[in-house]
């Protein structure tokens, strides 16, 4: 069984609840995720609060949108995020070390505790900017 | 997020409500900060909080570090599950103060 879904957001910390909302509607509806339903939220929310405060530093207000994609099988979920933002230089990306406690760091440490895949696509979809992959094995 | 303060003599009491993220970390951080800087002992009730993520995260480091500062206390007292996982997930259970 595949199911898949689609759906794009402004670019606003104001619509992180109802990205949540949109992961936690779709996860709870298989019964293959019930156990990680809210790491599945919290790790998109992540991505997408990096794509706001990094991305789009000193580009707010805009009209431009985050896209997510969800895709299900049996055997995983896989979440596409595309952006128009800031290009990513996946390199420049590196969660702080745990051991040196000071606030910020922790979005990207925890994208990779809780998936099993996380990297950015550069065979970039129709004029998107960044395309970041996320999977989780089922 | 929603939040309620209560005093006990030295110690404020802050009970925080709901989903903490990007959003609404900083009316928490600005409802906290200032009662350390008072000097209060603050314990933060973290029963009702649903959802947490980097962000509250932080918040719960800079409140520790600005108590560690001034020489006074920030304690997390009946931590939900939500808030347990990601505290647990960034190590921090030795670091912050957990009644």
């Amino acid at each position: 069984m595949e199911k898949s879904l689609s759906k794009e957001f402004e670019v606003n910390s104001s619509q992180l609840k109802e990205i949540r909302q949109f992961i936690r509607d779709f996860t709870k509806s298989s019964n293959l995720l019930k156990d990680c339903q809210e790491d599945i939220a919290l790790a998109v929310t992540e991505a997408c609060q990096n794509i706001i405060k990094h991305a789009y530093k000193d580009r707010l207000p805009t009209t431009d949108k985050i896209k997510i994609e969800i895709n299900l099988s049996s055997k995983q979920i896989i979440i596409n995020i595309f952006d128009r933002g800031i290009s990513v230089v996946p390199k420049n990306i590196k969660p702080r070390k745990l051991d040196d406690v000071k606030p910020g760091g922790l979005g990207t440490f925890f994208i990779g505790q809780i998936m099993d895949e996380v990297n950015f696509v550069t065979n970039k979809k129709e004029n998107w900017v960044n395309h970041l992959r996320l999977v989780k094995n089922i | 997020m929603t939040y309620k303060v209560n005093s006990e003599g030295n110690i404020s009491i802050v009970y925080l409500n709901g989903e903490i993220d990007m959003d609404v970390a900083d009316k928490a951080k600005d409802l906290i900060l200032p009662l350390i800087e008072s000097g209060k002992e603050v314990h933060i009730n973290l029963k009702e909080v649903t959802y947490m993520d980097s962000s509250g995260v932080s918040v719960l480091i800079e409140s520790h570090q600005k108590a560690n500062e001034k020489k006074n206390k920030v304690i997390l007292k009946e931590i939900s599950k939500p808030v347990l996982k990601v505290i647990m997930m960034a190590k921090l259970e030795q670091i912050l103060n957990i009644a």
